[in-house]
């Protein structure tokens, strides 16, 4: 589990102040708890990504800090300064809105000029600032006209225009990609990042795709039932997930159930269904207790002979997927789904074959991040 | 509401030019009787219909306007006999849409009244082309709880007394003739009045205007200001006096010495009604015009009949209630009649009502 | 093939929209052309003339008549605005599973007819009404305050009342449509609240404004009933005008050009009615 530390090292070491820490956040709707106490910190100058299913709270903690809803309970800070007291309108935070949210009675150049006329810039240079706003999304030529009349991916750039515009401390990005079809999407993935850098701005972008997050993010903050699961840089989150909602989330590894029988430095032993395996895992766990063995399809393949130095697993194939580039294959162990790419002609569905894997690359994660606790909802 | 008012018009002429002939094609004499309501009454009818071989098919008007409209929008061919006020008649004749009475075919015209033998209106060239029919007056109607005297026409241009508390028919016609009684100006320059006379007319309604809660509109809405004593005393038609009184509030009711306003319906015969339902209407008019139908309409209207017809036959109460008990009430009779400038007498009052 | 489908649509339409605009129209038509005849009595004469709206512009009353239908249906336009439109947010934001029901509810007083409500009125407001009683009973006043009623504050309160409806239907539309994201954006972009209204909330609702406020317009500068029947002795309208001229007077023409004078007014301010829509927003030609 990492350890949320609202205080940063510097390249030197130093600590440093984080632009935005969240402490113990939480929101209750009635009965229902959205977000159950997190902690997190957002660094300067960094593109970051809250990541998990619908239902999950990302969204929740988006529009805390933009403002939109209250905070239930805890604390969100930014420099310092406690954002939960501050209107949002006096938040130097700038949101792009799911749908854009663009205003529909004006102009493309009055949506970008909007936020600009509640800040300290004269009037002259409101109009200038606006139209340099649209040049940097390329939607100059667009000035005059009405959000209506642009596409969806034009209508994504206004929104983006309209929100640097103001220069806020933080960009606040909800789902901005997810009416896009596929192919503006990875464009857009491009500009967004290409941006963040070139404004040197922090970005906070709620998605559900995790193919996105890892597109985008310095950081990315994996959620699950109002709760971070895990956060971190976007290797780390591949590599070691920490737990087997993280392995299956990310990547869809195989989760296979086990038990550690030894911990041997870096690695663990695993005990389960398919055999004994000594594999590295995470720092938490101990002997005695459960694990799951966590397998992505590009980890396994299915063995021609006798692969030595590999563990195997004797599966069927149960379905297979062409993708172009390769083929996702189904398999059964028991009862067991393990998916596995599979880049030359496949075995043909119903055939028993033999898996195989190194046992280098596959990971040991927790079965959950922590016992799961009651939710404080008393507190609010 | 003029638009519905058009349609409505032009409607129900076309119906009754369409679907009128039709309709009466089986019976061997049928007509028309174009009529309010309550004229047309099946027991006030069923003794002439006992007697006669006559069938009388009813349409029933709304307004005397109404009337006019269907009769010049086409109705005239198909309509035996109509229902004009007695100072409408002027529009159809002028309109050319009525033929002239043949009293030797309506032996109860003989009983007829003096003073609408002696009328002017409905005649034409010393013709009768509407035959006076029915009557009544309007007048004075008020809550003898609240006023100390018996009002007259004046109530309503002096004093101090009954100020917001009394109520005006919203009628130029009337509400002209009103105040030209008032000032005492003689029936006989009322209606023909130069603009001199208007200038005063106008000046006394405004005097009115000032003391009025309302123009009424509604007999049933009057009755009800009365009931709820928001009005003490107004020109007014007499059934509230009745039905007030009924109720157990002390009503009074006045017939000013400057003149009662009296109004008076008429029957009349359309320019082409011919042959053997021109005779079958005679037999009708001769039948609205005699005792027995003059005794239903005292009792169950009650109105009086413009003869005598009935008169010996009923209780001087009964009488009494349709004003033919002391007939020198109609010597005080002003007749309403079509004014020569109407147009300026109802811009006058809309002058008056708007300022 | 859906071009095809389409077209028969439009030919069975046709027949029943060709009646309808021809049912709606020749009346008017017919009226226009009264207006341009001359009345004697009871006799037209058809020569053409511009005689009656040269009588109308020349006529203080009537000219007034039309400048008060116009005032009153713009007073009661924006009390009916100013009210129903925290009305027509609630309803549209605040309201979820009772919606229906409210606006129902809404609805109810145009069930029970104009007469009914006037008189509903008249029990309220008259002397011996339930106001002048509590008042009395509350020894606010000694005896009953007879100005309430037959008044045109009695006629612009039944007025508003009755025309309430339909401009927090057109509100409420509009508020239905009105995205709440669009607020969170303008905070976002740091508008304070009254900002807000202004530039996001007002603009964008404009529509419905206009919309309920052109209804609400029409219909009090037609209504004759409720300024006859509360607003006493003061209580003439132009419509009452046009009917005496249509019924006692039996000057057509001069009515019909008073009707054209008031139906081309009304289509002045549907006109411009129409441009604020169109220039408000969400009409703006697509590409």
């Amino acid at each position: 589990m990492t350890s949320p530390s609202p205080r940063q090292l510097d390249g030197r070491g130093r600590f440093v102040r984080p632009l935005l820490a969240a402490f113990k956040l939480t929101k209750t709707y009635g009965t229902v708890h959205a977000v159950r106490g997190v902690d997190f910190a957002l660094a300067e100058n960094s593109y970051v990504t809250l990541l998990g299913p619908s239902g999950c709270g990302k969204t929740s903690i988006l529009r805390m800090i933009g403002g939109f809803e209250s905070v239930s309970s805890g604390a969100v800070s930014l420099d310092g300064k406690r954002l939960d007291e501050t209107a949002a309108n006096l938040r130097p935070i700038n949101t792009v809105f799911q749908n854009y949210a663009l205003f529909p009675h004006l102009s493309v150049l009055e949506n970008v000029a909007f936020g600009l006329s509640y800040r300290d810039v004269a009037k002259t240079q409101i109009k200038l600032l606006a139209m340099n706003a649209l040049k940097t999304v390329q939607m100059e030529a667009m000035a005059d006209r009405r959000p209506r009349q642009l596409s969806g991916g034009q209508q994504q750039r206004v929104a983006l225009a309209r929100a640097i515009v103001n220069e806020p401390r933080l960009l606040l990005l909800d789902e901005p990609l997810s009416a896009l079809d596929r192919r503006m999407r990875k464009d857009m993935q491009i500009e967004l990042k290409d941006l963040q850098r070139r404004l040197g701005m922090t970005f906070l972008h709620v998605t559900h795709d995790q193919e996105e997050a890892f597109a985008l993010s310095d950081q990315i903050i994996v959620m699950r039932d109002g709760l971070i699961e895990q956060q971190g840089a976007p290797e780390a989150i591949y590599a070691q997930p920490e737990t087997a909602y993280v392995a299956d989330f990310i990547g869809g590894a195989a989760c296979i159930p086990a038990e550690v029988k030894a911990r041997e430095g870096a690695n663990v032993v695993l005990e389960t269904a398919f055999g004994s395996f000594a594999v590295p895992g995470v720092s938490t766990l101990h002997a005695g207790g459960k694990a799951v063995l966590c397998v992505r399809p590009e980890q396994v393949c299915v063995a021609q002979a006798e692969t030595e130095g590999k563990a195997q697993l004797k599966a069927r194939v149960v379905h297979q997927v062409y993708r172009g580039s390769d083929w996702l294959l189904d398999c059964t162990c028991g009862d067991q789904v393990v998916q596995v790419l599979h880049r030359e002609a496949p075995p043909s569905v119903g055939e028993d074959i033999t898996l195989a894997f190194d046992t280098a690359k596959v990971w040991a994660a927790a079965v959950e991040a922590r016992a799961v606790t009651p939710p404080e909802a008393g507190a609010v | 509401m003029l638009r519905r008012d058009f349609i409505k018009t032009a409607m129900a002429g076309t119906a009754l030019g369409v679907l009128g002939p039709a309709a009466r094609a089986n019976a061997s004499t049928d007509i028309l009787w174009m009529t309010w309501e309550n004229l047309a009454k099946d027991d006030y009818l069923a003794a002439f219909l006992d007697r006669h071989d006559i069938s009388i098919t009813k349409t029933f008007i709304g307004t005397d306007d109404e009337q006019f409209a269907k009769l010049r929008a086409g109705g005239a061919s198909s309509v035996d006999l109509i229902t004009p006020g007695l100072d409408k008649v002027e529009y159809y004749t002028a309109s050319d849409l009525l033929q002239p009475i043949d009293f030797d075919k309506v032996p109860n015209a003989a009983l007829l009244y003096e003073t609408f033998n002696a009328t002017s209106l409905g005649k034409v060239d010393g013709e009768t082309y509407g035959i006076p029919f029915y009557w009544g007056i309007n007048p004075i109607v008020y809550r003898a709880d609240l006023m100390d005297e018996e009002p007259d026409w004046s109530v309503f241009f002096e004093g101090d007394a009954y100020n917001g508390k009394l109520a005006m028919r919203d009628y130029a016609l009337e509400g002209i003739m009103i105040a030209a009684m008032y000032l005492g100006i003689p029936e006989t320059e009322m209606f023909d009045m130069d603009d001199k006379q208007l200038a005063e007319i106008k000046k006394v309604l405004m005097i009115q205007k000032s003391k009025l809660r309302t123009y009424w509109n509604s007999i049933g809405d009057l009755t009800n200001l009365f009931a709820t004593g928001e009005v003490v005393c107004a020109f007014s038609w007499v059934p509230p006096y009745y039905d007030l009184k009924a109720k157990g509030i002390e009503m009074g009711m006045a017939k000013p010495k400057q003149g009662v306003i009296g109004w008076c319906d008429t029957i009349a015969v359309p320019k082409d009604v011919s042959g053997a339902r021109l005779d079958a209407t005679f037999e009708l008019i001769n039948y609205l015009l005699g005792p027995d139908y003059g005794k239903m309409l005292a009792v169950g209207g009650p109105y009086a009949q413009s003869t005598s017809a009935a008169r010996d036959l009923l209780s001087e109460e009964e009488q009494d209630k349709i004003f033919i008990k002391d007939l020198s009430v109609m010597d005080n009779f002003v007749w309403k009649q079509n004014p020569a400038r109407y147009n300026d007498w109802v811009a006058l009052w809309n002058e008056v009502k708007a300022s | 093939m859906r071009r095809s489908i389409l077209s028969v649509g439009d030919w069975l339409a046709l027949p029943v929209v060709a009646a309808l605009i021809a049912l709606c129209c020749a009346p008017l038509l017919i009226l226009l052309a009264y207006s341009f005849f001359q009345v004697d009595f009871v006799t037209i004469s058809y020569d053409l003339t511009l005689a009656n709206y040269a009588k109308i512009a020349g006529s203080e009353t009537y000219r007034g008549l039309i400048a008060r239908a116009f005032g009153s249906a713009f007073l009661v336009v924006t009390l009916t605005a100013v009210i129903g439109y925290p009305v027509a947010w609630f309803v549209a934001k605040r309201v979820h599973a009772a919606k229906s029901t409210l606006l129902t509810l809404l609805l109810v007083p145009l069930y029970s007819g104009d007469l009914i409500r006037i008189f509903a009125w008249r029990v309220l407001l008259g002397a011996e009404g339930a106001i002048n009683r509590s008042l009395m009973w509350l020894g606010v006043i000694d005896e009953p305050f007879s100005g309430l009623l037959f008044s045109p504050l009695a006629t612009h309160i039944a007025l508003t009342y009755n025309y309430l409806p339909f401009m927090v239907i057109g509100l409420w539309l509009a508020f239905e449509s009105l995205d709440d994201r669009w607020l969170e954006a303008a905070a976002d972009l740091g508008a304070p609240a009254p900002a807000r209204f202004l530039r996001v909330i007002l603009p964008l609702t404009v529509p419905g404004l206009v919309a309920g406020g052109l209804m609400v317009f029409v219909m009090v500068a037609g209504d004759y009933l409720t300024p006859q029947l509360l607003g006493g002795a003061s209580g003439i309208t132009i419509i009452s005008a046009i009917n005496d001229l249509f019924g006692t007077a039996f000057d057509w023409p001069l009515g019909s050009a008073i009707a054209w004078t008031m139906l081309s007014i009304l289509m002045v301010c549907f006109g411009l009615g129409a441009l604020a829509i169109r220039r408000s927003s969400l009409v703006a030609e697509d590409v």
